[in-house]
C-alpha cells in the first residue's frame, strides 16, 4: 500500500464548537497520520447573521486509504461526532470536507474531489492557505470583505499556548470576574488584542480596545494604560427543552439599555423566559431559533458595558 | 431513552441495538465523555454533576424525551429506577416506562408495605417495624423487637440508608446517618427496622412477568458476599451447598409474593436464607446490577427481556422451558480503596486491559484515559466467569481477574482475588460476614 496525501476541511457551528474542531483532529487521526494541521478560525456565518459563527479548520493526512475509503471513514466520523440534541433538526455539528486527495479528480454523485467550493470560499481557503503556501494566491484573490469573516480563534492562536502553559491563565476555582480580571492582566502583558477561552461551560472574550483601536493609528500618544474589554456573559439554558426567540428575534449587535426577554424555553408545557441578565450587547446568537436545547447550552452572548 | 449512566447505561443500550430500537442518552456535565453518551444515537446535557440536579433532575429527563420523541423510558438501576412517582410521570406524558406498573412500584419500593403485603401472600418475612416517625419510635420499635437490629431506607436498596445498630445507645446515631443518606440517595429520608439475623445468607430470586399473567422464576443468586456497607461484591448463581427443598421453596416463595402483588416486568426478591429457614426481605422492582449471572445460566437477555414485555408482548415460554445449565460467578470492581475503609476513588484511568477468552463477559463503560467523577456509584466494571460447574467459573475468575489492569485508581480487584482464594468461598460455605471474618485461606 502506498501513502497518499489528502486535504480535508473542517467546519461546525453547533455546541462547543472548538472542541468538536479538537474532536474531528483526533477522528481524521484515525483515517491516517496528520502532517499539518492549521489553526482553528472563527468564521461568520453566511447569509442568515442570525446562525451561530462557525469554527473552520483544514489538515492535511497522509493515508492508505483508497479516496472512498477516506471519504466513508469522514463520513462516518461526522456521524460519530454529530451524535448531539441538535442533529435531527439542524444541521450537522460537524462537517468534514475531502478538499483534495493527491491530484485526483474525482466526479461522482456524491464525491467531488477537489470539492466543489474549494476556490471560493473563504472558510475552506484561509486554513488551507495556512498549511499549503499553493493556496495562498487563489486565496488572495477572494474579496477582503469575505476574508475578513474569518479570524483565527485568539485563544488558541497566540502563540498557540496550551492552557497548561499559561500560569496566568483562569483555573477553575476563580470566579467569572477573576478570570476576566486575569485575562485582562495576560492581554495587557502580551501582545495579543483578542483573548477568548471556551470550554465546555464557559465562553470568556476580552478584547484590548485601547489596542485594537489604535493599531490603525500609525502615531500619536499610546495611552498608558491599556483597558480591557467589556465582560462578555454567556446566556445558557438552565433547562431542557425547546428554545424560542422573541419577535423580532435577537440579532448579534442588538444593544439593549435595561433586561430584555430575548426568548423562552418550552419544556412540559410550560414556557421559562430567557433573559438579557441586565444592559449589554449581543454579541452572538449561540442556539437557532426552535432547536432543542440541552442543560448548559449557551444561547447567546452579551457584552456588558 | 436511556436514563442512567455508566456500565447499565451500555447495557440498556446493547439491547436496544439488537432489537433495532434507537436510544438516546442522557448525562451530566460531568459524564459529557463518558462511554454512554457515544454509543447512544443522541444525547442529551441534563444537569451538572451532582446527580440531585442531573440524573434525578425529573423534569429536564422527561423533556429530554418528549422533544427527541422517545417511545419508552428505561431507568437501569439507583437513580430513578425505583421511583414510583418518576414511573407515572412517564407514563402520563405518553412514554412507556420499562419496569412494573408505578402502583406495584410504590407498593413494593416501600419496604415496610412490602413486607405486609408478601406477608399477607403466605411467605415468611424478617420481624420489622413499619416505617418510623421519629427517633423515639426507632427505640421503642427496636425494644420490642430486640437487639441488634437493622435499620433500613424504605426506599432504599444498594445498602445506602443502612446501619446495623446493636445496642440503644447506638441509635440516635445510627438514625440521622441512615435518614440523612437516604434522603442524600433517594430523595426520600425515611426508614424502618428489621430484626439482625446473625450471619444469614443473602439469597435473590430473579423473576420475570408479563402483562398477561405469566410469570416465571430465573433461578437465584447467592449475594452473600458483602462489603462491610452491605454493598454486594461477588455474586453466583445457582447458590453453593443449598438444600434442593430451600432451593424450591425460595423459587416458590417468590412467584407466590410476586403474583400475590400482580408483578410484571423483571424483578428480584431478596431473602435472608439461614439454615433451611427462608425470610423475604425486599423486592427490587428493577433489573439488579448482578443480572448478568442469570443470564449466563440461563441463555437469556433480561434486559431485552424487560423491553419486550414492557412493549406488551407476552413471554412466550414457560417454567419448564427456563433450563439453567452451570455456574457464574460476577465480581464487582469499583473504584476505590479497600485497604482504606472502601473510599471511593475519583480521578482518570490511564490504562485499562480487560480479560477475555472462554467463558467471560465484562460489562465497563471504562476506556483508557476515562474520568471517574466523584459524584456517582464507584462500580467500574463487572467481570462475570461461566463455567460448567463452580469449580470451573471460580478458576476462569481467578485468571480473568488476573489478567485485568486498571492503572490510575484504586480498585477492588486483589480483593475479590482474595475473596476467591479463601476456605470458605472455595468451599461455598460463606454467609454475609464473610468479609467481617479474619480471612483464612485455602
Amino acid at each position: 500500500m502506498s501513502a497518499h496525501q489528502a486535504y480535508v476541511g473542517i467546519g461546525t457551528n453547533l455546541g462547543d464548537r472548538i472542541q468538536n474542531v479538537e474532536r474531528a483532529f483526533a477522528a481524521v487521526g484515525q483515517l491516517g497520520t496528520i502532517l499539518r494541521k492549521s489553526s482553528i478560525y472563527r468564521t461568520k456565518p453566511w447569509g442568515n447573521p442570525r446562525q451561530p459563527w462557525f469554527a473552520n479548520a483544514a489538515v492535511l493526512v497522509e493515508t492508505e486509504l483508497s479516496p472512498r475509503a477516506l471519504f466513508n471513514g469522514l463520513q462516518a466520523a461526522e456521524k460519530n461526532l454529530g451524535r448531539t440534541p441538535i442533529e435531527r433538526w439542524g444541521p450537522r455539528v460537524i462537517d468534514l470536507d475531502l478538499l483534495l486527495y493527491d491530484d485526483l479528480e474525482i466526479d461522482e454523485p456524491d464525491l467531488r474531489v477537489p470539492h466543489e467550493r474549494l476556490d471560493e470560499r473563504a472558510f475552506v481557503l484561509v486554513p488551507l492557505a495556512e498549511i499549503d503556501a499553493r493556496f495562498e494566491t487563489m486565496r488572495d484573490a477572494l474579496p477582503a470583505a469575505e476574508l475578513a469573516d474569518v479570524v483565527p480563534c485568539a485563544a488558541r492562536s497566540v502563540g498557540s499556548l496550551g492552557e497548561s502553559e499559561l500560569p496566568m491563565f483562569p483555573q477553575r476555582g476563580h470566579s467569572a470576574g477573576e478570570r476576566v480580571r486575569v485575562l485582562a492582566r495576560f492581554l495587557a502583558e502580551s501582545d495579543a488584542v483578542r483573548v477568548r477561552i471556551e470550554r465546555p461551560n464557559e465562553e470568556i472574550e476580552v478584547v484590548s480596545r485601547v489596542r485594537a483601536s489604535s493599531s490603525s493609528r500609525s502615531t500619536g500618544k499610546e495611552p498608558a494604560e491599556k483597558t480591557a474589554a467589556p465582560r462578555i456573559d454567556t446566556i445558557k439554558a438552565d433547562l431542557v427543552g425547546i428554545f424560542r426567540a422573541s419577535r423580532p428575534a435577537p440579532m448579534e449587535g442588538d444593544v439593549f439599555e435595561s433586561d430584555r426577554e430575548l426568548g423562552y424555553i418550552e419544556a412540559l408545557g410550560i414556557r421559562t423566559p430567557v433573559h438579557s441578565m441586565g444592559s449589554g450587547r449581543l454579541v452572538a446568537v449561540a442556539t437557532a431559533d426552535g432547536s432543542p436545547v440541552e442543560y448548559g447550552q449557551p444561547l447567546f452572548l452579551v457584552a456588558r458595558a | 431513552m436511556i436514563a442512567n449512566r455508566g456500565e447499565i447505561a451500555l447495557r440498556i443500550n446493547r439491547a436496544c441495538r439488537e432489537l433495532g430500537v434507537a436510544t438516546v442518552a442522557i448525562f451530566s456535565e460531568a459524564d459529557r465523555d463518558s462511554m454512554h453518551v457515544r454509543q447512544a444515537d443522541e444525547a442529551f446535557c441534563v444537569g451538572p454533576g451532582p446527580a440531585a440536579r442531573s440524573y434525578l433532575n425529573i423534569p429536564n429527563i422527561i423533556s429530554t424525551a418528549l422533544i427527541t420523541g422517545c417511545d419508552a423510558v428505561h431507568p437501569g438501576y439507583g437513580f430513578l429506577a425505583e421511583n414510583a412517582r418518576f414511573a407515572e410521570i412517564c407514563n402520563d406524558h405518553g412514554l412507556t416506562f420499562i419496569g412494573p406498573k408505578p402502583s406495584v412500584i410504590a407498593m413494593m419500593g416501600d419496604k415496610a408495605t412490602a413486607k405486609r403485603l408478601v406477608r399477607e401472600a403466605g411467605v415468611a418475612t424478617t420481624p420489622g417495624s413499619d416505617v418510623l416517625a421519629s427517633v423515639e419510635e426507632a427505640q421503642a420499635a427496636a425494644a420490642s423487637i430486640g437487639y441488634p437490629v437493622l435499620l433500613k431506607a424504605t426506599a432504599g436498596g444498594g445498602g445506602r440508608g443502612m446501619r446495623v445498630v446493636h445496642d440503644a445507645a447506638d441509635l440516635p446515631r445510627a438514625y440521622a446517618g441512615a435518614t440523612a443518606e437516604a434522603e442524600a440517595s433517594f430523595k426520600d429520608g425515611r426508614v424502618y427496622l428489621e430484626k439482625l439475623i446473625f450471619a444469614p445468607r443473602h439469597i435473590e430470586v430473579q423473576v420475570l412477568g408479563d402483562e398477561f399473567g405469566n410469570l416465571v422464576h430465573l433461578g437465584e443468586r447467592d449475594c452473600s458476599v458483602q462489603k462491610p456497607s452491605h454493598q454486594k461484591i461477588v455474586e453466583e448463581t445457582p447458590a453453593p451447598n443449598l438444600a434442593s427443598d430451600t432451593r424450591a421453596a425460595l423459587h416458590e416463595m417468590a412467584l407466590r409474593a410476586s403474583r400475590g402483588v400482580g408483578y410484571t416486568n423483571a424483578g428480584t426478591l431478596e431473602f435472608l436464607v439461614l439454615g433451611r429457614d427462608a425470610y423475604f426481605m425486599e423486592m427490587n422492582t428493577r433489573i439488579q446490577v448482578e443480572h448478568p449471572v442469570t443470564e449466563m445460566v440461563y441463555n437469556i437477555d433480561l434486559v431485552k427481556e424487560q423491553i419486550r414485555i414492557a412493549a406488551g408482548e407476552p413471554l412466550g415460554y414457560t417454567q419448564k422451558d427456563l433450563v439453567a445449565r452451570g455456574h457464574a460467578i460476577e465480581c464487582r470492581i469499583n473504584a476505590e480503596d479497600p485497604q482504606n475503609h472502601f473510599a471511593p476513588a475519583a480521578g482518570t484511568v490511564s490504562k485499562v486491559v480487560f480479560p477475555g477468552g472462554p467463558g467471560i463477559r465484562v460489562d465497563t463503560h471504562l476506556y483508557a484515559g476515562a474520568t471517574i467523577p466523584p459524584y456517582y456509584d464507584s462500580m467500574i466494571a463487572k467481570v462475570v466467569a461461566f463455567g460448567d460447574t463452580r469449580e470451573i467459573a471460580i478458576a476462569r475468575m481467578e485468571r480473568a481477574l488476573r489478567e485485568t489492569l486498571i492503572e490510575g485508581v484504586n480498585t477492588t480487584i486483589a480483593l475479590c482475588l482474595e475473596i476467591l482464594s479463601t476456605a470458605e468461598f472455595r468451599e461455598g460455605r460463606y454467609d454475609i460476614e464473610l468479609l467481617l471474618k479474619e480471612p483464612s485461606r485455602s
